[in-house]
């Protein structure tokens, strides 16, 4: 039992204040006095002091405490690294979360007699980690330690607050940051007051080289050089001194590309090397950033990263070729020179040599060679898609480029082939190994066209996609008459028919007229038609102001390009891709007007893809479709989503061995002492646990009575007659 | 120089046969998108004369010298007809005073001028000047804040396809052409030159029009017009490109020199 006095209860604050505030005015005004006056100036002066002291009292009424209470072992809190990065080894025989369990373990039987709570943290919210188990399990998750966050929620708990707080890992945290002076890192792990020790679950760095990070130099702009650093760290006692470094570019359907190499210069562990590389394509690239580690590296997992870069558009770089002046071509040129968006560059066949007699010395004439080897050799990959108008493959010495130009829109490029008597099986293409990447067979006849006029028919996929909507929206399932159509053969797998031909069929099917397909990176349309132009130019342009061509064209390059607004749904990966973790979730978002069931492919960005994974989900909500894949493996893959009958949209993503979590491998015990030095705390190893001070016991109340030390009446009779006294002693002294 | 004229090669009869043969609606594919220099038949209807022949003499000599497909048969469109709108391109010329346009033919005109078509206007008489005047005139009523400004000499339509110095035709003519701009192309092209007079042709052979001042080089000045013409029609501001300028600006300056 032990006893105390206090103030009584029912007062409030401020009148406890207000009261001390009056008991040292009247003390100052008694000092003033007692300088002032010198007759009896101490009979005053004490009378008044006593007065005054006995009015406060009156007010605030003293009372005895009494309580009764029990000694029980101290509350401490203790805090495991539980980031992915301690799943990488502490010694050849433990990894260093065995090591932080180890170290949980003997913190338990050290502190046996106080109240222990155990929890993991990495980036989220702290985790409770169960004692009962033996030996202890601590799961690992998340690419970041922030102890910094951790302190902050131990300290925004409610209840009883720790005495202590004992952190256990490796020291490699994110927060608090690495390099704050005393001060900083005191303000940001000192909050709750008490000492935070630490235990070091490992001292020395692993053999390890490792790609610490990545970093680009501003964003990714499609044919622009983008200056990239990759930092190399190598540790222990590996043969540092130079390691070779490499960035390719993952495919769909082909081989890598290699974008850049160099050589990281190591000093004190660690090395940059800046390289350079420029990305053709817009969206999202997945990279291969990989080392060639020396011998004896134990960590093989943060040799090579797998990243994804968004890149953006500058402008769409087009190359247009005309096999002869039209007025479709004519109507195309005007939309795409109107587009500011679009950088076109043209070369139209305006004179043939072998028929044309313009009667005019070269000299005399405003025509150039056209540069095909220049334009198929050098100048290919600085476009970003192809339109192939009317244009004959051998007479313009088109063959010999064709295996190259389908390779280009493998790696990503686009193609458009636009009809006209020298397009298609008319101009030579048939059988070419351009031929096999088109969205459409091109069936060898005797005849390549048909002259007979008609009117283009939307298909269902037509009617759903994206694509089509722009013009749709403006004529609704109107088109104008077309005049003819080269002939072309069966959709190829995969691909969408969106306009078919009202009367001619191939096997069985209505021949289609506009067809979109993806060939490897790349996306390929065929129009059959050449008279698009009467969308520009005709009454039934006019009564949309001439804007249907431009819908239809809008649609057709934006789709080409990957342009969002004409895909069916957008993907995105929810958190990281990891191998070997849970589930990688990809959430398929439609467009508004989008119906009919999910459809996901995805497939792995290597030449020699397996079977794609395939999911159906049926439905029609407009909701977010959350879609669980498992079992995938570090590299690259591309997620194609078809809604009904759209249109596939596609979104490549990166998936990790490790990941950022492994980057840096090395522990930090600095960090650790650091932080217990700044908290008042100590750092020790995991055999040094046994040095960690034991808090103090926590007393904690079982019985607590209060009585006041004197009845209320007693406090105000005293300080009247004091008050009394007092003024007596004045008027003796003539004082008012 | 011989100017050779209706020695058919293969390409060139087949082209001639396909456009005499077919009608409107049933070209042979690849003939819709092909130059046609259709007559405006406006107040009095359709030109008569020897220059009637000029349009499918400018299709024949485009299909002779160039790439490009054309029409030889000719056909002829009103302002108010809603043809009008189903090619890019239409001629109107005349030697006389045209009568003012109907409201219908007024806005036919500006619509197809505003959809992006162009019209070439040729005046058959410049001596009298009558022709020009009177449609510069109504051309105020249909485009009534667009002015008519002279081509610039470095003008896209002077190297369409020939690079020429000045436009030329029947009559040598003031040394620029003339339009009105939509945007920055020239919707509106006007000739004081008597350029359909300079290209028509007699059934039996043989221009049907002297040149003046004369010479064959004034004749083949003013077809190569015709063509550049043409090209601008079908390729607009192709030539402007910067992949041609080096080699054009060499050209000009070896003509030059």
């Amino acid at each position: 039992m032990s006893t105390s006095w206090a103030i009584t209860e029912d007062v409030d604050r401020w009148v406890v204040i207000l009261a001390a505030c009056l008991l040292l005015g009247a003390l100052a005004l008694l000092v003033y006095e007692l300088r002032t006056h010198r007759q009896r100036s101490w009979v005053i002066f004490s009378t008044g002091i006593l007065a005054a002291v006995a009015v406060a009292l009156a007010v605030v009424r003293p009372v005895f405490v009494s309580s009764r209470g029990n000694l029980v072992g101290p509350r401490v809190v203790v805090l495991v690294d539980q980031s992915r990065r301690m799943r990488l080894p502490a010694a050849a025989d433990a990894s260093r979360i065995q090591r932080a369990a180890e170290a949980v373990q003997s913190i338990a039987q050290h502190f046996e007699s106080a109240r222990l709570n155990v929890f993991g943290f990495s980036e989220g919210p702290l985790e409770p980690i169960s004692l009962g188990k033996q030996p202890i399990e601590i799961p690992t998750h998340g690419a970041r330690s922030d102890l910094a966050q951790a302190l902050r929620e131990l300290g925004a708990t409610p209840g009883e607050r720790p005495r202590a707080v004992i952190v256990v890992g490796d020291g490699r945290m994110a927060r608090p940051l690495e390099d704050l002076n005393e001060a900083r890192l005191r303000e940001a792990v000192a909050g709750l007051g008490v000492p935070v020790h630490s235990v070091a679950v490992m001292d020395a760095p692993p053999n390890d080289a490792s790609i610490r990070s990545v970093r680009a130099a501003g964003v990714a702009v499609a044919h622009q050089a983008l200056a990239v650093t990759v930092e190399v760290g190598c540790e222990g006692d590996l043969a540092c001194g130079r390691i070779p470094v490499r960035v390719r570019e993952l495919r769909d359907g082909v081989a890598a590309a290699e974008l850049a190499t160099g050589v990281a210069e190591i000093r004190d562990g660690v090395g940059t090397v800046e390289l350079e590389i420029t990305l053709d394509r817009a969206g999202g690239r997945v990279l291969e950033v990989s080392i060639e580690p020396p011998g004896g590296d134990l960590i093989p997992e943060n040799d090579t990263r797998y990243l994804t870069f968004v890149v953006a558009r500058d402008r769409i770089r087009l190359l247009h070729l005309a096999g002869r002046p039209t007025y479709d071509v004519r109507a195309l040129r005007r939309w795409l020179k109107s587009d500011e968006s679009v950088d076109v560059v043209a070369f139209f066949i305006l004179r043939d040599s072998e028929g044309d007699d313009p009667g005019a010395s070269q000299f005399e004439l405003a025509l150039i060679h056209f540069p095909v080897d220049e334009l198929f050799t050098e100048h290919l990959r600085s476009f970003d898609a192809i339109i192939l108008q009317d244009i004959d493959a051998i007479r313009y010495r088109l063959t010999k480029y064709l295996a190259r130009l389908a390779g280009y829109v493998e790696l990503g490029g686009g193609l458009i082939m636009v009809g006209g008597p020298s397009s298609f099986a008319g101009g030579n293409y048939a059988g070419t190994p351009l031929d096999s990447i088109l969205p459409v067979e091109q069936p060898r006849r005797d005849k390549p066209s048909d002259s007979k006029a008609f009117v283009p028919r939307y298909t269902q996929a037509g009617l759903a996609a994206a694509v089509t909507r722009p013009i749709r929206d403006l004529l609704g399932l109107s088109l104008p008459e077309m005049a003819g159509s080269n002939f072309l053969g069966q959709a190829r797998p995969g691909s969408i028919v969106l306009w078919e031909h009202p009367e001619i069929s191939v096997s069985g099917q209505s021949m289609p007229v506009l067809a979109l397909g993806e060939a490897g990176d790349g996306r390929t349309i065929a129009l059959s038609v050449d008279s698009t132009h009467r969308l520009a130019f005709s009454p039934m342009a006019a009564s949309v102001a001439g804007r249907a061509y431009g819908a239809l064209w809008d649609g057709l390059l934006g789709w080409l390009m990957r342009d969002p607004r004409y895909e069916a749904a957008r993907v995105e990966v929810v958190g990281e891709c990891l191998e070997g973790e849970a589930d990688t979730v990809l959430r398929v978002t439609r467009l508004p007007g989008m119906q009919g069931q999910v459809n996901l492919t995805l497939i792995p960005l290597t030449p020699d893809a397996k079977e794609p994974i395939v999911r159906q989900l049926p439905g029609d909500s407009a909701e977010p479709t959350e879609i669980h894949i498992s079992g995938l493996v570090a590299g690259g893959y591309t997620a194609k989503v078809r809604i009904g009958e759209a249109p596939p949209s596609r979104h490549d993503f990166a998936c990790e061995r490790g990941g950022s979590a492994f980057a840096d491998s090395r522990p930090d015990r600095a960090r650790l002492e650091a932080i217990s030095r700044v908290t008042g705390g100590i750092s020790v190893d995991v055999p040094g646990i046994s040095r960690l001070p034991l808090p103090e016991a926590t007393r904690v109340s079982a019985e607590r009575q209060v009585a006041p030390m004197l009845p209320p009446w007693v406090w105000t009779l005293t300080s009247a007659l004091l008050l009394g006294v007092h003024w007596i002693a004045r008027r003796n002294s003539g004082l008012p | 120089m011989a100017h050779p004229r209706l020695r058919l090669n293969r390409r060139e009869a087949l082209a001639a046969l396909a456009a005499f043969t077919a009608a409107r609606a049933a070209f042979a594919f690849g003939q819709d998108g092909a130059f046609h220099p259709r007559v405006l038949s406006s107040g009095k209807g359709l030109p008569e004369g020897p220059r009637s022949s000029g349009p499918t003499s400018w299709s024949w000599e485009l299909i002779r010298r160039t790439s490009a497909p054309a029409r030889l048969t000719v056909g002829s469109v009103s302002a108010d007809s809603s043809q009008l709108l189903e090619e890019p391109f239409t001629v109107w010329f005349g030697g006389e005073t045209v009568p003012p346009l109907s409201e219908p033919e007024v806005r036919g005109l500006r619509v197809y001028l505003n959809l992006g078509g162009v019209l070439f206007v040729d005046d058959s008489n410049p001596e009298l000047g009558a022709f020009g005047r009177s449609v510069r005139s109504e051309l105020t009523r249909v485009l009534p804040e667009s002015p008519v400004v002279r081509l610039p000499d470095q003008h896209v339509l002077y190297k369409s396809y020939y690079l020429l110095d000045r436009p030329v035709g029947r009559v040598e003519g003031p040394p620029y052409l003339e339009a009105i701009h939509s945007g920055k192309m020239a919707c509106v092209l006007l000739s004081s030159h008597d350029l359909l007079g300079a290209l028509a042709q007699e059934k039996g052979g043989g221009f049907t029009l002297p040149v003046q001042p004369g010479g064959q080089e004034q004749r083949e000045q003013a077809i190569r017009l015709a063509i550049n013409l043409a090209m601008y029609v079908l390729c607009l501001d192709y030539k402007d490109d910067q992949v041609h300028a080096e080699e054009l600006m060499r050209r000009r300056g070896r003509q030059r020199r």
